[in-house]
């Protein structure tokens, strides 16, 4: 095993790497851009260093830095957790060439599987079932407007090497296909510097469900059972669970099996994902493969009781699975909401700013992997995750009514997170009956504001600050043109 | 004592009064009468009980207002009179929604128009960046492009008018 191991990223996802590997005795060494000087994984890392400029491409994204930064702490290995160059080939080649050793898979099955053309050809030569679509991508625009009118609308436009919603459109009619090709082209030329399209058959009212598997250097592949992650806005996840609240036994055998052959097929090795699409009539298809750890990683570790960083460390280092598959079993359910630090009453619009008050939520089956604390500042240039919360039940039901505890106990404020809106997604009819769809979110919650149940109670809370705060007499406050509660109040004792 | 808080859109008149117990009071809001207990826990957070329900909410002050946590729900309560002061203050150029400026500290990616340009209300003009997210901002009205105030990857803020329109004036016939 490794002594010791650089983490390239930042955020919830870095500190919780740095968790299992403090547990596994590795020490951590974070990078961190200027913004992130005071940032929690710097803080949390046995050593720091620093990649200069905030800009990501600067910093996170810089290949050359990180593997310096790498060779002048000594590390051996390079975890790239999720994002940033978790999926570039270029990094993983790069960390061999350095003699360093890539926590994920080799950087031929990331080319392959990135390429979603590629991966489509590799899976349907498995005999994994596909969306019917384009079996390579074009930038050509004349080409893909013929596919879509040859494949009838609506149809799903989605970047040959995109990823996380970025470069992907939903289209519904021929008039607007041409400025959609457009702007995902050009969002996925600057996302991932390769704009070409492809285009697949869009399902109605489809639910994502993924596998998540394991696979040793020796061949070995295992799944850890499945995700269901359909609530999604922006083609972003925002609330994953497991076991899928539509899932049987022959399902999961048969979809499991499916994901073990697309892993196989592939050549995969370490922790992946393969994602399907499920429909109605319970046909599933390949929708990808993400060749790293997922942000929804922890509901498979709350229900299965591994550690899925630390197994990735075990098959870096070359060590076989410690497991079969009939040795795999599930106990229970979790739920993962994804917190961040965007305004939901404002299309999802960014709110970085300084973290004022952060309480976080705890109790009976809650796990918070978070990457603030009060007093940081969520920076503008990144991802706006903030953390995610997982709460594990012995049903679906104990545990969405242990999220919706944890959930109104967290209390952040300075910035506009996305609780209050994951709050009522919980508390909503169609999600407690397992009604999932990845259109959830359109069809639900659409133009979405925070219920104003509690604006008095607000109201109220004003007033007893403003009459019993401790630091009022020296925040100047005269201009109120009002009378103090000092001189109102009389006797007045804090 | 008197108050004139504003929570949203929704502004509300509030009496206090107070009782002989200090840490007891009623408050008056609309039509409703509120009997308040209320424990200062720390500089952060208060323990009330409205009406007979207790609640832990927590609070903290900035200059845009009084943010408020309860219930699994954030607040931004406002001093109405204090707006009102400010805005007064600041003349009419606080009124300006109309100007295409980015909603939170962004970077320019693209410039969709050219200065002298025609553009309709709605027509996207320059595409600005924040948190991986990019966002369009859209003329607000019809009319032509004056001046473009921003270039490619600078950094910009709430503001900061990125391109300024002359309207279209409407012409008889």
């Amino acid at each position: 095993m490794f002594k010791k191991v650089l983490i390239a990223n930042r955020g919830e996802i870095a500190v919780r790497i740095m968790r299992t590997c403090r547990e596994m005795g590795l020490r951590t060494v974070a990078v961190y851009s200027e913004v992130d000087t005071r940032a929690l994984h710097v803080l949390e890392a046995d050593e720091a260093v620093s990649l200069g400029e905030s800009e990501p491409s600067e910093s996170y994204l810089h290949i050359g830095k990180i593997i310096e930064a790498a060779k002048s702490t000594r590390s051996e290995a390079i975890h790239p957790g999720y994002g940033f160059l978790a999926e570039n080939p270029s990094f993983a080649d790069a960390c061999e060439d350095s003699g360093l050793t890539f926590v994920g898979p080799p950087a031929s099955v990331i080319r392959d599987l990135g390429n979603k053309a590629m991966a489509r050809r590799i899976m349907t030569s498995a005999g994994v079932p596909v969306i019917p679509g384009m079996m390579e991508a074009t930038e050509d625009l004349e080409r893909l407007l013929q596919e879509a009118t040859r494949m009838g609308y609506p149809v799903l436009v989605k970047a040959v090497a995109g990823g996380g919603g970025k470069g992907m459109r939903v289209v519904s009619e021929s008039e607007a296909m041409r400025e959609a090709c457009l702007s995902a082209m050009s969002e996925a030329q600057k996302a991932f510097g390769d704009g070409s399209l492809y285009i697949e058959k869009h399902l109605q009212t489809p639910r994502h469900v993924e596998f998540q598997i394991l696979a040793d250097r020796q061949g070995h592949v295992v799944h850890l059972f499945e995700r269901e992650c359909s609530i999604q806005r922006r083609h972003q996840k925002i609330i994953e669970e497991t076991p899928s609240p539509v899932m049987t036994p022959s399902l999961r055998e048969a979809m499991g099996r499916a994901a073990v052959s697309a892993a196989k097929a592939a050549g995969y090795v370490n922790a992946g994902t393969v994602e399907f699409l499920l429909d109605r009539s319970g046909q599933f298809y390949f929708l990808e493969v993400n060749t790293r750890l997922q942000v929804e990683h922890p509901v498979t570790e709350m229900t299965t009781g591994l550690d899925l960083v630390r197994e990735q460390f075990h098959i870096a280092a070359g060590d076989p699975l410690r497991f079969l598959q009939e040795e795999l079993f599930q106990r229970g359910h979790a739920i993962e909401c994804r917190v961040y630090a965007e305004d939901p009453e404002n299309s999802f619009f960014p709110s970085p700013g300084a973290v004022l008050l952060h309480r976080e939520p705890a109790g009976p089956g809650i796990r918070n992997d978070c990457g603030i604390y009060e007093g940081v500042g969520v920076p503008v240039e990144y991802d706006p995750i903030i953390g995610k919360v997982i709460a594990y039940g012995e049903t679906r039901e104990a545990s969405r009514r242990r999220m919706i505890r944890a959930l109104e106990n967290y209390a952040v404020l300075g910035i506009r997170t996305t609780i209050p809106y994951l709050i009522d997604i919980l508390k909503s009819p169609e999600f407690a009956a397992g009604d999932l769809s990845t259109d959830f979110i359109e069809r639900h919650f659409q133009g979405w504001r925070q219920s104003a149940e509690y604006a008095d109670a607000a109201k109220i809370v004003h007033i007893l600050h403003d009459l019993s705060s401790p630091a009022k007499a020296s925040t100047g406050q005269e201009a109120h043109g009002r009378p103090t509660p000092w001189e109102t109040l009389g006797d007045w004792r804090l | 004592m008197k108050y004139r808080l504003k929570v949203g859109e929704e502004t509300s008149e509030i009496e206090v009064l107070s009782t002989e117990n200090p840490q007891r009071l009623r408050i008056k809001m609309a039509d409703k009468d509120f009997d308040v207990t209320f424990q200062r826990v720390s500089e952060d957070c208060l323990w009330m009980v409205v009406d007979g329900k207790a609640t832990k909410a927590f609070v903290t002050t900035t200059t845009a207002g009084t943010h408020v946590f309860l219930a699994g729900c954030s607040y931004l309560v406002q001093d109405a009179d204090r707006i009102a002061v400010r805005t007064a203050r600041r003349g009419l150029h606080d009124e300006t929604p109309k100007d295409v400026t980015p909603p939170m500290p962004s970077v320019v990616v693209r410039i969709l128009v050219s200065e002298g340009a025609p553009v309709k209300k709605g027509q996207g003009l320059i595409v600005v960046t924040a948190m991986k997210m990019e966002t369009t901002l859209a003329a607000p009205y019809d009319g032509k492009v004056k001046k473009i105030n921003a270039s490619i990857n600078q950094k910009v803020a709430p503001g900061d008018v990125l391109v300024e329109i002359e309207e279209e004036v409407l012409k008889n016939g």
